[in-house]
């Protein structure tokens, strides 16, 4: 998978390569409009984040630029604008997702993940991993082949957990990805852990294997070696 | 009241007090020249009844209507005129009238006579009364042509400050447009408009200053805590933490969060005092408020509320859509999170109102703070402080009136559209 990053902040920039880097990412990075139309011209990438805040010129106009020449690449807008107009903009000019800043790095990945998945593997709407098996299509999830009940909810959180295996996910990063702007209603980390819970039991009860760790009671980690 | 009425009436009030004086002063004028005049008349009739008696004297007393003379007998001393009030039969009225009287004794000839004349009086309340009917149709007049006068001078006199207060109605802070004030032939006017010039142009410039910065602020301030929170992540993957440094580092996310929290809903309040959201259409609040209900279904749910609605179909509300959604989140957010497991929720809404009624514990901060910025209830929860903070601002720059109250271990958020 090769991605782009035109981020301005160099920092940022370096923190998303580096975490990217271990789910088979290669990316190169540009930070500012010029370097980024130059790089668009050089090579050829199927994902594209874009920082719409860039020094000399606006995201949105890189954004056009991509969907003319290049129709199938993926992009993912982050903007520290939480400016609805800038979403809305953004999405009709035909990008795949929009992320406001902060995000949590997992949540970036599992976003990118799903539009390379839209994107460049038609037809293949399923993740496997050992004996479990998502049907992104269906949103419905098999185990050992057998069709397990899964709640919209803990569907959510399986992919989210699949989709960033053998990292640290916080109740934090969980929360705000099952629930966005709505997990300062209630004590979301508590609903986090009954959700775990419950998915961990009907995962055993299925005959799966308990992969999901529990990290010091503040987070989980879904561990490929278990 | 408008101020020319308010003059008018001050002037009508002050003519008012200046007429009874009038009365007054006009009253004993005429009264004072009609007894003169009375005076004179019977002074004049006394030297024509001396004139007659001195032609033809008298021996026996005479008496006719009016004028009595009796002649004295010996010697008299004069007297000089005399005059009083007293009551006489009048005869072709038939029945006792005041009259004035004069009194004198004269030699005529020499013979003393006693003479005594009368005269009807004019009574002093059909001066009174002339007096009265002719200052009152006056004060009338007066009324009715100042007023007249205030209405029109005051259209003319006021039309050039009428202008300005209709540019100040008109001003949009946010415009980019210069506000021209008419010039005026009245100084004061154009004082008013010099001021007020020179404060659209302070409040303009203060106003783009302080936008730019909140943008900023909040933008500059969301890529290093991106950054920060960035590298927490990266920090987490290491393979050789142990639990008290991944608790460490999870708790600094927590609060990294927070922050980015705060500084996401304080440019969201200044957008909102800014009047950044104004675009006004008629929405339907009822579906917007089952909506968000959906929403939230399942955090309900996980606590084990019950919600009970009372939602009339098809209320329309004029007002922006996003501050609404804000409005409506903040509200069942509040009274989610401020709620008990197996608690309670009531949803009110009609054409007047819409009313958010949750169980709870009881506030131990004043009532009166709580729609202050940061203040909680409960200084050690997870919340920032600023959800009800929003709600008031919303509701004030939409004129919707904002209530709280606690009743039977119940809160209650009102707003009255």
């Amino acid at each position: 998978m090769k991605l782009l990053i035109i981020e301005d902040q160099a920092e940022l920039a370096a923190n998303i390569d580096q975490y990217l880097k271990k789910e088979g990412f290669v990316s190169e990075m540009a930070a500012n409009y010029r370097e980024a139309v130059n790089k668009l011209g050089g090579y050829n990438y199927d994902l594209l984040l874009l920082d719409l805040m860039l020094p000399d010129g606006n995201g949105l106009d890189i954004l056009k630029h991509v969907r003319s020449h290049f129709p199938s690449m993926g992009v993912l807008i982050i903007s520290a604008k939480n400016a609805l107009e800038d979403k809305v903009k953004g999405l009709e000019l035909g990008a795949d997702d929009y992320l406001p800043k902060p995000f949590h790095l997992s949540e970036l990945n599992a976003r990118l993940k799903s539009i390379y998945r839209r994107r460049n593997l038609q037809g293949e709407q399923v993740i496997k991993f050992n004996e479990i098996e998502l049907n992104t299509d269906m949103m419905e999830a098999t185990i050992n082949g057998q069709h397990v009940e899964l709640t919209k909810k803990e569907y959510e959180l399986l992919l989210y957990m699949l989709l960033n295996r053998n990292r640290v996910l916080s109740k934090q990063s969980i929360a705000e990805h099952l629930w966005g702007d709505y997990m300062d209603a209630a004590d979301s980390f508590d609903f986090v852990y009954q959700h775990i819970k419950n998915l961990r039991k009907k995962i055993v009860k299925a005959g799966g294997s308990d992969y999901i760790q529990n990290m010091y009671g503040s987070g989980y980690k879904f561990n490929e070696k278990r | 009241m408008k101020l020319i009425y308010k003059i008018t009436l001050f002037y009508l009030t002050i003519s008012f007090v200046v007429f009874l004086f009038g009365y007054l002063i006009t009253y004993q004028v005429i009264k004072r020249e009609i007894d003169l005049e009375q005076q004179r008349f019977l002074k004049d009739r006394l030297a024509s009844a001396l004139r007659m008696i001195e032609r033809r004297p008298l021996t026996r007393p005479f008496e006719r209507e009016k004028i009595s003379i009796i002649p004295l007998e010996g010697e008299v001393p004069e007297t000089g005129l005399l005059y009083s009030d007293t009551l006489v039969m009048h005869q072709s009225l038939e029945r006792i009238e005041p009259h004035i009287k004069l009194d004198v004794v004269r030699k005529v000839g020499d013979r003393y006579y006693k003479i005594s004349m009368y005269d009807l009086i004019i009574e002093e309340d059909d001066i009174e009364d002339g007096i009265q009917e002719s200052l009152i149709k006056m004060y009338l007049i007066l009324i009715g042509v100042v007023l007249l006068l205030a209405a029109i001078s005051s259209y003319w006199l006021l039309k050039p400050f009428n202008l300005t207060l209709e540019k100040i109605k008109n001003f949009n802070l946010k415009g980019e447009e210069h506000t021209r004030f008419v010039k005026s032939s009245t100084s004061e006017f154009n004082k008013l408009n010099i001021f007020l010039n020179e404060m659209i142009r302070k409040m303009k410039k203060d106003y783009f200053a302080l936008k730019e910065f909140t943008e900023n602020a909040s933008h500059e301030m969301q890529t290093p805590i991106a950054i920060a929170r960035g590298k927490l992540e990266l920090l987490l993957e290491s393979d050789n933490l142990s639990d008290k440094q991944t608790m460490l580092v999870i708790s600094a996310q927590d609060s990294i969060r927070r922050m980015s929290k705060i500084g996401s809903a304080l440019s969201l309040l200044a957008k909102i005092e800014n009047r950044e959201f104004e675009q006004i259409e008629s929405l339907n609040f009822s579906e917007l408020v089952e909506k968000l209900l959906f929403d939230f279904k399942e955090l309900i749910d996980l606590k084990e509320i019950t919600v009970e609605e009372d939602i009339i179909k098809d209320v329309f509300i004029q007002m922006d859509s996003t501050l609404a959604a804000i409005l409506v989140t903040n509200l069942l957010q509040n009274a989610i999170r401020h709620n008990k497991y197996q608690g309670e929720i009531f949803v009110f809404l009609d054409k007047q109102k819409l009313s958010i009624t949750n169980t709870g514990d009881p506030l131990t901060l004043d009532p009166a703070q709580m729609f202050d910025r940061f203040k909680k209830n409960d200084q050690s929860r997870e919340s920032v402080g600023l959800g009800l903070a929003i709600v008031k601002k919303i509701c004030d720059i939409n004129n919707f009136l904002l209530d709280y109250n606690f009743k039977n271990e119940k809160h209650c958020l009102t707003i009255r559209f």
